[in-house]
């Protein structure tokens, strides 16, 4: 079924490159300054050996799971924490719910000016946006907890924090394992637009301020290639993790395996 | 309140990155190490945009000329000098490339910023007005009415653009200005979304090889013939607490200027490594010049230019802008 999928959407992609290669070849002609698919594909092979853009990769996937891990590090017990005790929920809800939603790109210049570390700078922003998802679905989790599931354990004489372990923590974590995914994208996008908005030594988004100052709109779409290709590659891989680890979750929500 | 909640969070984010990657801050104690030519930080960071202005810095690296000085030299890509001042600023960078233009505005209003070597100084043909090949705009007065489009607004573009116009008889008044950067400027102009772009290399070969693209006018003629460009800019603050470092780059750039300024082959060699121009589009694009000395009476002409054409309100004396190379 998975690959059935699969072939759907690789048929989908080809498709569209299909298309966009003999429009840029027979439509636009010779004033493309676009470059067509074909030269893209071309240029991204090329990149995987060149040492340049290896290096860049490197250091740009480096802060995608630092920051990741700092993230989750942060988010998930600030959100079990949270979801326990909902008096402090309530009081700090409303300011997180305020904060949520500034778009996470805008705060690149304030960090750029406040942090003098290059690579610090680059983290410190891709943890403060992929905080939210992850601490708003640790929270929606830890509410989705079953309450008979709770009293039952608690009649049975166990204390806050073994049901906190048994019954809260792991029917909670299929909401944090969806967080996580969806902030592994909004890392990735961080991570490439603070290279954009603040140059630095070596990154995909230094690569492509680089090729945009030399007219290489060919390397910019080529490097540009790749970060979608890991930020597809990421979800895939994050996805089927979820589905192996939390087989039950699906089944009990009754989610459809599309 | 929310700016506050917003520095706390990120001071939060701070905190934490700090301790899980070991303090930041350990490699700065390590550049004060002793050292043989008694500098006081022997690893420097310095800003450089991704363009043939900044070739100097390249050469000198590759031709060991910084670590004759004892100096280490760590390229950093930026973005534009708006971006590198507050690098600088932060101490992300020790010192950055800089257009003379954007930092005699940042010392208008108030910058301590100080110019500690020169990088690039315009040529004939190197910043030109494109116009598309069947374009009804034959001379400068015929733009009249219409749309130049500039890589940054308030800033060397429209005052080159602006020195040609008076030439014309014309104003900023009677043109409109429109901001695109470089590398999308060719097709901007090409699909009608302005009706002619001041543009530089390479994108002046490539918009005329690729697009068919006509010279208008060269607006580096009359009051800009040989404007200063680019030079090299570090804090006030920073020039004060490392003289000997500062000496011993600024020693280290001459020489490369030097080099750059008589032998055109040693940038082609090196554009191609640090920049996404190829050897051969190397080879073909106009290129400025490089002067080795910061000459304070060719940047006054600048700070004099931006006087008069209402950039800055006040006179900048910009003797007091330079810091100077010390003797020896």
């Amino acid at each position: 079924m998975i690959s059935a999928r699969l072939l759907r959407g690789a048929a989908g992609a080809a498709g569209l490159l299909a298309v966009g290669e003999l429009y840029i070849r027979f439509v636009i002609g010779d004033d493309a300054i676009f470059p067509a698919p074909s030269a893209i594909l071309y240029e991204a092979a090329l990149l995987l050996i060149d040492p340049d853009f290896l290096a860049g990769l490197g250091t740009t996937l480096t802060n995608w799971a630092l920051g990741m891990l700092i993230a989750i590090g942060i988010a998930v017990p600030l959100g079990v924490l949270l979801g326990a005790l909902p008096p402090v929920e309530r009081a700090i809800r409303p300011v997180l719910e305020f904060m949520r939603p500034i778009p996470s790109v805008a705060i690149i210049p304030l960090a750029i000016l406040l942090i003098p570390v290059d690579e610090l700078m680059k983290v410190s922003v891709i943890v403060y946006a992929c905080m939210w998802p992850i601490l708003i679905n640790t929270l929606y989790g830890m509410h989705d907890v079953d309450p008979l599931a709770k009293e039952s354990l608690r009649s049975f004489g166990f204390g806050p924090l073994a049901v906190l372990a048994r019954v809260s923590l792991p029917s909670a974590a299929p909401f944090v394992a969806t967080g996580v995914r969806i902030a592994a994208g909004i890392a990735l996008i961080l991570a490439v637009s603070a290279e954009l908005l603040a140059g630095g030594t070596a990154g995909i988004g230094v690569y492509v301020v680089q090729a945009s100052s030399g007219n290489r709109m060919d390397l910019m779409m080529a490097a540009t290639f790749w970060a979608g290709i890991f930020g597809v590659l990421a979800n895939l891989v994050l996805q089927s993790g979820e589905r192996r680890l939390f087989h039950w979750h699906r089944v009990r929500t009754g989610a459809q395996e599309s | 309140m929310t700016r506050k909640l917003r520095c706390n969070a990120v001071a939060l984010g701070v905190a934490v990155a700090l301790v899980l990657t070991g303090c930041g801050g350990s490699d700065n104690s390590a550049n004060t190490s002793a050292n043989s030519k008694g500098l006081e930080k022997t690893t420097i960071k310095v800003g450089a945009l991704p363009i043939p202005d900044p070739v100097a810095l390249y050469i000198a690296n590759a031709k060991g000329f910084f670590k004759e000085e004892g100096l280490t030299v760590e390229p950093v890509t930026i973005t534009g000098g708006a971006a590198a001042l507050p690098q600088i600023e932060s101490g992300a960078l020790d010192i950055s490339q800089t257009n003379y233009v954007s930092t005699f505005l940042a010392v208008s209003k108030g910058k301590k910023i100080k110019l500690v070597a020169d990088s690039y100084q315009a040529g004939p043909n190197t910043f030109n007005i494109m116009v598309p090949k069947d374009s009804p705009i034959k001379t400068v007065a015929d733009l009249k009415g219409k749309t130049i489009m500039v890589n940054n607004l308030n800033n060397i573009a429209t005052l080159a653009v602006e020195t040609q116009l008076k030439v014309a008889g014309l104003t900023k008044a009677d043109v409109k200005f429109a901001e695109k950067p470089f590398p999308e400027m060719g097709a901007a102009v090409n699909s009608g979304q302005a009706d002619a772009g001041w543009i530089t290399e390479p994108f002046i070969t490539a918009t005329q090889s690729g697009l068919g693209f006509r010279k208008l006018v060269d607006t580096m003629t009359g009051q800009t013939e040989n404007l200063p460009i680019a030079g090299w800019m570090a804090t006030e603050e920073w020039a004060q607490k490392y003289p000997k470092t500062l000496a011993a780059f600024q020693r280290a750039i001459a020489k490369a200027q030097q080099l750059a300024s008589t032998d055109r082959k040693e940038i082609e060699k090196m554009l191609p490594t640090y920049t996404k121009i190829d050897a051969k589009t190397a080879s073909v694009i106009t290129l400025g010049s490089y002067p080795s000395e910061l000459n304070e009476n060719r940047l006054q002409k600048v700070a004099d230019l931006m006087l008069e054409y209402g950039y800055i309100t006040s006179p900048i004396d910009v003797k007091s802008v330079i810091a100077a190379p010390s003797a020896g």
